[in-house]
């Protein structure tokens, strides 16, 4: 490591020199105390330190990322070299890099590589890319970009990191764009994968070829894509009989903006891998690739209590719409709205008479419309949030929201996990003096869960935070949280928290916690996981030069 | 305690390289297009000023309270020749949110969607950093970087943004 550190600082101090320039990052976080797993408690202690290095000329770049992780605090226990690319672009129409990489093309339904550090979720590629553009004539009006990608992916499934896909990834694709009003994209990927299930690994060559397209003005974008997923399992052990399994996915997109007001609403409608409830897995071969992921078209949660319980995509099978309002009506107060409905498009019943389960589809014309129906497992929700700056020293936020799912039984049909949350939150600010300042965040849910016995079925949540910040160098936060929830699986109904972090300067921050965390579950992008409680001290040093 | 020395080492050598004052980073040319799909070409912007670049997303609170505050100061130094982008890294997935959040805002200065988050990762940005901004002198020279924002901060970049127009 500290052979890595004074290399860094031989290329920091050639950039002068030699006009190269050089960037780096480094993010040091370090965890020891105790972790909660299924009522047991354990010593966890985690060391991970990554740095990402970057020389560049005009023209030519390169970088690599040194990790170590050491063990992880999520994921896989990793020592070296995890990225390394080098790239060449003439910053006008040419960019070819080989290495690694991320990619998104479109909305991501066919190809959204990215990492998700926080959930230690990474679908990079490690390959090549190759990017041409160019306008057709001379105005400019007509314009397109081309894009060839080859690379392999080794995806660790982030809820069993033991678990390792691996494909063989192709693409290509090109965007045609008309006057900047009109855009026109068509890709196609192809990946050669190898699935494991259990003890058994599955070959499977998947094809997803995808049409998109964008209108767009200053005040009305209209988006939308449509994907088409063609999977040939080959036979084995577990699939005695290779097949082809077919699916497909829509997303579309309208924004409408004036002066204060902003209206987005969004429509999904994914149906990468329908199936029966009896042949619903993780690990089925036909199921959405780790490399793509479209958009959830659910809220984003900020808060501390509604982002415990999101809602878990599903891209194999899921129908639904988000609605998003942002309202200023002065330069004081702004006003947000946001709604979705989701749920899966068809309900299930077992067609065997004999105590053999085996199901068959309700079919029903409306597939394309989300289902408020106990055995559609439906999510709903709504939330409006307020900010007002009652003057320059005071303002505060105001939110209300509602979550509610229920997750149907097709097993037994007479118990569906119903659940629903209204959480309040409220947070007050206030600037003592051009330095200090003082925040309160408070939030209180009152949950329900109707598949647990009656007397515990209802229960709250509350949160409660105070910062004092100094700019630009210091902040300290405490943090309380309760519950009254009986069947808690940390065996504790409080914690508490204190977290402190000085800005050395501007780019280096040292960030000191000490307490205990609840944990939960997770989601960013689409991707959930369940994270332990945790009891004990973190360490977190981010530096950028 | 064995993973002691390594933050030590750690450590130590950050502090020596954030210590050394004769490091002068330079940027990255870069061209996209803002949110009327007019071209935004880094070396035109720095050739009439200095230039702050903020990389954010729509639903970091910390975020969006820099956004406010720079929104506010981009109007008061816009005059004297500061320019200010503010780069969009939401998700691609959630971008068609961008623009109606833009406009709610009245935010004035100029926007720029960077969804495969190129231009992020050239700026030497990381997910685990948010907000995070630089300062540019007219010579494309990196002259503050930041990561992070609190209420009071917007003084600081104040205070910088007058020392690179020469107004104190």
């Amino acid at each position: 490591m500290l052979t890595l550190i004074s290399l860094v600082n031989l290329n920091i101090y050639s950039q002068n020199e030699n006009k190269l320039k050089a960037g780096v990052n480094n993010l040091l976080r370090y965890g020891n105390g105790k972790e909660t797993s299924s009522g047991l408690s354990y010593n966890k202690e985690y060391f991970e330190d990554l740095t990402d290095v970057k020389i560049s000329t005009k023209d030519l770049s390169a970088g690599f990322r040194f990790e170590m992780n050491k063990p992880s605090e999520l994921g896989r226990d990793f020592k070296g070299i995890s990225k390394r690319y080098v790239e060449f672009t003439n910053h006008d129409n040419f960019d070819i890099r080989a290495g690694s990489f991320w990619e998104i093309i479109g909305r991501g339904l066919t190809l959204n590589s990215f990492e998700q550090r926080q959930l230690a979720f990474d679908t990079g590629l490690d390959g090549i890319r190759i990017i041409f553009k160019s306008a057709l004539n001379k105005n400019k009006s007509i314009r397109f970009k081309s894009e060839i990608i080859g690379g392999y992916l080794e995806y660790s499934d982030y809820l069993k990191p033991e678990r390792i896909e691996k494909y063989d990834l192709k693409d290509a694709n090109l965007e045609l764009t008309f006057f900047s009003l009109l855009d026109f994209g068509f890709n196609y990927v192809y990946a050669k994968g190898k699935i494991p299930s259990g003890i058994y690994e599955t070959d499977i060559n998947a094809h997803l070829p995808e049409i998109y397209f964008s209108f767009n003005t200053s005040k009305f974008q209209l988006f939308s894509s449509y994907a088409h997923k063609r999977t040939e399992i080959s036979a084995n052990d577990l699939f005695p009989v290779s097949f082809t399994s077919m699916g497909d996915g829509l997303y579309s997109s309208v924004n409408y903006s004036i002066k204060n007001i902003g209206i987005s609403l969004e429509y999904k409608n994914y149906r990468f891998d329908l199936t029966t409830p009896d042949n619903q897995s993780t690990e089925r071969p036909t199921k959405a690739l780790p490399f793509q992921n479209p958009p959830a078209a659910v809220k984003q949660q900020t808060t501390v209590l509604t982002s415990r319980v999101p809602h878990p995509t599903d891209f194999n099978d899921e129908v639904g719409f988000q609605l998003d309002v942002f309202y200023m009506p002065g330069e004081d107060l702004s006003i947000s709205l946001n709604g979705s409905i989701a749920s899966r498009h068809y309900s299930f019943y077992d067609a065997d008479t004999s105590s053999i389960v085996r199901f068959s589809t309700n079919k029903r014309n409306l597939n394309f419309l989300p289902s408020l129906k106990n055995d559609f497992s439906p999510y709903s929700e709504i939330s409006i949030e307020s900010e007002y700056y009652y003057s320059d020293k005071l303002s505060g936020k105001l939110g209300f929201y509602y979550q509610h799912s229920i997750t149907y039984n097709d097993f037994f049909k007479d118990s569906p996990d119903k659940k629903h949350y209204i959480t309040m939150p409220i947070e007050a600010r206030y600037n003592l003096n051009n330095k200090i300042s003082l925040k309160l965040h408070v939030e209180s849910q009152w949950a329900y869960n109707s598949l647990r016995e009656a007397k515990y079925q209802n229960f709250s949540n509350y949160f409660t935070s105070f910062f004092i910040t100094r700019s630009p160098d210091l902040a300290f936060s405490i943090s309380g949280e309760y519950t009254t929830d009986k069947l808690e699986l940390s065996g504790k109904n409080a914690w508490l928290e204190a977290e402190a972090s000085w800005n050395i300067n501007s780019s280096n921050i040292i960030t000191i916690a000490f307490g205990s965390e609840r944990g939960g579950l997770r989601c960013t992008s689409g991707i959930c996981r369940y994270i332990n409680p945790f009891n004990g001290f973190r360490l977190t040093i981010q530096n950028i030069f | 305690m064995k993973y002691l020395l390594n933050i030590i080492i750690i450590i130590s050598s950050f502090s020596l390289i954030s210590n050394s004052k004769s490091i002068s980073q330079t940027y990255i040319d870069f061209t996209a297009n803002d949110l009327e799909g007019n071209e935004i070409i880094l070396s035109s912007l720095l050739k009439n000023g200095p230039v702050m670049i903020a990389f954010w997303r729509t639903w970091c609170p910390s975020c969006n309270e820099e956004q406010k505050a720079m929104n506010e100061l981009y109007s008061k130094y816009k005059p004297s020749g500061f320019q200010y982008l503010g780069i969009n890294v939401d998700n691609q997935k959630s971008v068609s949110k961008v623009r109606a959040y833009v406009s709610a805002h009245n935010f004035t200065f100029t926007v720029i969607l960077d969804t495969d988050k190129k231009i992020f990762e050239m700026s030497g940005g990381t997910d685990d950093i948010m907000p995070y901004s630089l300062i540019l002198s007219k010579t494309g020279d990196i002259i503050h970087t930041r990561i992070g924002f609190k209420s009071g901060d917007e003084n600081e970049i104040e205070n910088e943004i007058k020392k690179i127009l020469n107004l104190n």
